[in-house]
């Protein structure tokens, strides 16, 4: 012994220990703690928050991370907190405000073996998932989807429009060329600038992204691309019969504004709306007779300015078929309306019915001076009164101004889903399909975002017989927030479906899911998989 | 500084044998074709509340099973048919238990207790792989606590939340 040093013995009978210790450890399953309950309780919703949070497990733990994930998505670190037995009593912060707020914690046991857990819990109410598009709007992208329809109108309604006009009334000098002109190509631009707006919309990207092909080939992949390339064939053609004579001239412009009423019928959302066969039409008509009245504005205007000789038959024909057009503008107006809106209270309380009241109100003025037109001006001015037909034009000019607000204002629509699609878009489910040999579900989440959801499962086995189980549970955790598992067991609706009623899900984005199907006392499944829920 | 930290390390294997979250099977290791008794050990009710059931599956392969009474619990053994007919000494045997229960007890969550039941490794069991031996606690108000999860091909059943107690399977001994 004297030949070895005393540390050196020392240090092989620690070894010698610690390899026993090894040892016992290989013969035993490891021993996880869990949690039996907590303080709140797990899904609560309390009107007052919390001083102290209680967490109490199957035996003591010492926790490695606890934190609160606010309804914003923070994380707030819990240090401070009390360990008594197997308790855990963690001091709450007071500064919370009101929504669903997840307690996220990972403990270990006696065994070394991490666990972790959530309690999900709401102060006041389940958070409400916000308003759509939140804060996530990019304003200049909005302003330059905006500014890009209120162009293509100019170039549909008073350019394709004028041109009709110009070809149609009777003008010998063709006066408010210039004007239309103007405004088919202000309209070419913005017909070419909503495309590319529209694209660098469909996928999120800020104005910098302008001219990356990716942008317009998405574009032009949205139903949007058929009406930009329509409206650019309008203006084409009506160029050609601003350019043209005679017949030429008058079968292009009433080409060009058959085809520029097409393609506003292509898109958006009127035209998408059910009854497909009433809808389209609808629009059609609508968009048509918006292009008569107001293409005929401006020649009107400037004839009538300029004394052309011809100006008084073009204003009596005018008045002649005006009031056939507008009995089909606010026949078919009256139609999308209705479908759009479906309830009155609808125009007051959704930003779709509030951009409709502002535009009604415009309407109404527009409507105003045009019955002034007709009854107090049109006559006197084709009796030949001088001031009268300075009045006239000046009060053309003022219904131009207002048409161009009444322009701006169906712009904002471009952003405002109609009371009809709320709901839908509201019911828009998250679903997921795990399928593996013993076990298959199909989860739908409805509303498939953030906040106080529904969820259905439908549990079939691997040859999609239902599967009747005995327990269904799910659990879901979102690790890169923060989150460790939560399990809300599922109620029986159905033979194959269960359910989970009012569940709070605090946060969008990616979730890990999980179903835990217990088939008979002794058997359980497990699959899991990732569903992705809105903001 | 490396003494100390074997001592730490010493301590941590220790502390493992010690606590007992799960229930376990005090052996976890058996040869084939030869007899097995089995100790549940129960360390803990059902999220606190106590333990008024036990309810073990005997896995195919294991027959002739036999609880062993407890006082103050009373024994249930359900039969049935097994998937095959097993050589138990010379007898072909089709049928036994397949589950016992011991119920009518209380087994408060701050307490520990052991059932133990023995039966017979057939020689049809795959000699290295485990043999599971699913358990289910049964507390008040129709809370469970199941040790039922068995780990998939390759995994470890530490990565379970509830795992199944299981039996390694050594060869059999060969001789007498």
């Amino acid at each position: 012994m004297a030949l070895v040093p005393r540390s050196f013995s020392r240090l092989a009978r620690l070894m010698a220990i610690a390899l026993c210790g090894l040892f016992l450890q290989a013969g035993v399953a490891f021993a996880h703690a869990a949690l039996n309950s907590s303080e709140p309780a797990d899904g609560t919703v309390a009107d007052t928050a919390p001083s102290v949070y209680v967490l109490t497990f199957s035996e003591p733990v010492s926790p490695l991370h606890l934190k609160l994930i606010r309804p914003d998505g923070t994380v707030l670190p819990l240090e401070r907190f009390e360990l008594k037995d197997r308790t855990v009593a963690i001091a709450a912060p007071t500064d919370l405000g009101r929504g669903t707020h997840v307690l996220s914690w990972r403990v270990t046991s006696a065994d070394g073996h991490p666990i972790g857990g959530s309690v999900v819990f709401s102060l006041g109410a389940t958070s409400a998932a916000p308003p759509a598009m939140g804060d996530r709007i990019d304003w200049a992208v909005r302003a330059g989807i905006l500014l890009s329809k209120l162009a293509l109108y100019v170039g549909l309604f008073i350019g394709v429009g004028g041109v009709f006009s110009l070809c149609w009334l009777p003008c010998s000098t063709r006066p408010g060329r210039n004007i239309v002109a103007v405004a088919l190509g202000t309209g070419f631009l913005g017909a070419l600038a909503a495309v590319g707006f529209q694209g660098l919309d469909a996928l999120g990207v800020p104005l910098t992204h302008f001219v990356e092909p990716a942008v317009w080939s998405t574009a032009m992949a949205t139903s949007f691309g058929r009406t930009g390339m329509a409206a650019l064939v309008a203006f084409g053609v009506a160029a050609m019969a601003l350019s043209g004579k005679g017949r030429f001239a008058r079968v292009s412009s009433l080409a060009a504004l058959i085809v520029s009423s097409a393609a506003l019928s292509l898109s958006g959302h009127a035209s998408t709306a059910e009854p497909q066969w009433l809808m389209r039409p609808a629009v059609f008509l609508h968009v048509a007779a918006i292009g008569l009245w107001v293409g005929a504005l401006a020649p009107l205007g400037m004839a009538l300015r300029r004394g052309d000789p011809m100006a008084l038959r073009a204003l009596r024909r005018f008045s002649t078929f005006i009031p056939y057009v507008l009995v089909g503008l606010v026949g078919a107006g009256v139609v999308l309306t209705i479908v759009q809106v479906e309830k009155p209270q609808a125009l007051l309380e959704t930003a779709y019915g509030q951009v409709f009241m502002v535009k009604m109100a415009l309407l109404v003025g527009l409507f105003l001076l045009a019955i002034a037109n007709r009854w107090r001006l049109t006559e006197p001015v084709v009796a030949g009164g001088r001031t009268s037909a300075k009045h006239l034009v000046r009060s053309i000019a003022a219904e131009t101004l207002v048409v161009f607000l009444i322009f701006g204002a169906v712009s904002c629509w471009r952003f405002t889903p109609p009371p009809r699609a709320l709901p839908a878009l509201a019911a828009q489910a998250a679903s997921l399909h795990i399928h593996t040999d013993k076990a298959m579900v199909l989860i739908e989440v409805l509303p498939g975002r953030m906040g106080e959801v529904d969820v259905s499962i439908n549990v079939l086995t691997g040859e999609s017989e239902p599967l009747a189980a005995k327990e269904v549970t799910l659990i879901l955790s979102k690790l890169d927030s923060g989150i460790e598992p939560f399990k809300r067991i599922a109620v029986r609706r159905g033979e194959a479906d269960w359910g989970v009623d009012r569940m709070a899900i605090p946060l969008p984005g990616l979730w890990q899911l999980r179903v835990d199907i217990l088939i008979n006392d002794f058997e359980k499944v497990t699959l899991s998989d990732e569903i992705s829920i809105g903001p | 500084m490396l003494s100390k930290l074997i001592i730490t390390a010493a301590f941590l294997g220790i502390s493992a044998t010690t606590a007992f979250a799960h229930s376990t099977l005090e052996v976890t290791e058996a040869h084939v074709g030869a007899s097995y008794k089995a100790v549940i050990r129960v360390p803990h009710g059902c999220e606190g509340k106590p333990t008024l059931a036990l309810r073990v599956q005997i896995p195919e392969g294991m027959i002739a099973a036999k609880p062993m009474p407890k006082p103050g619990w009373t024994l249930e053994k359900i039969k049935g048919a097994y998937a095959k007919s097993y050589d138990y000494f010379g007898t072909p045997m089709k049928e036994g238990v397949k589950e016992i229960v011991w119920k009518g007890g209380s087994l408060a969550d701050d307490e520990y207790e052991e059932f133990v039941f023995r039966a017979f490794l057939t020689e049809s069991l795959p000699v290295g792989k485990t043999l599971y031996v699913p358990l289910v606690q049964e507390c008040p108000d129709g809370a469970t606590e199941r040790w039922i999860e068995v780990p998939a091909e390759g995994k470890s059943s530490d990565d379970l939340e509830s795992p199944a107690p299981g039996i390694r399977l050594l060869e059999k001994k060969s001789g007498h």
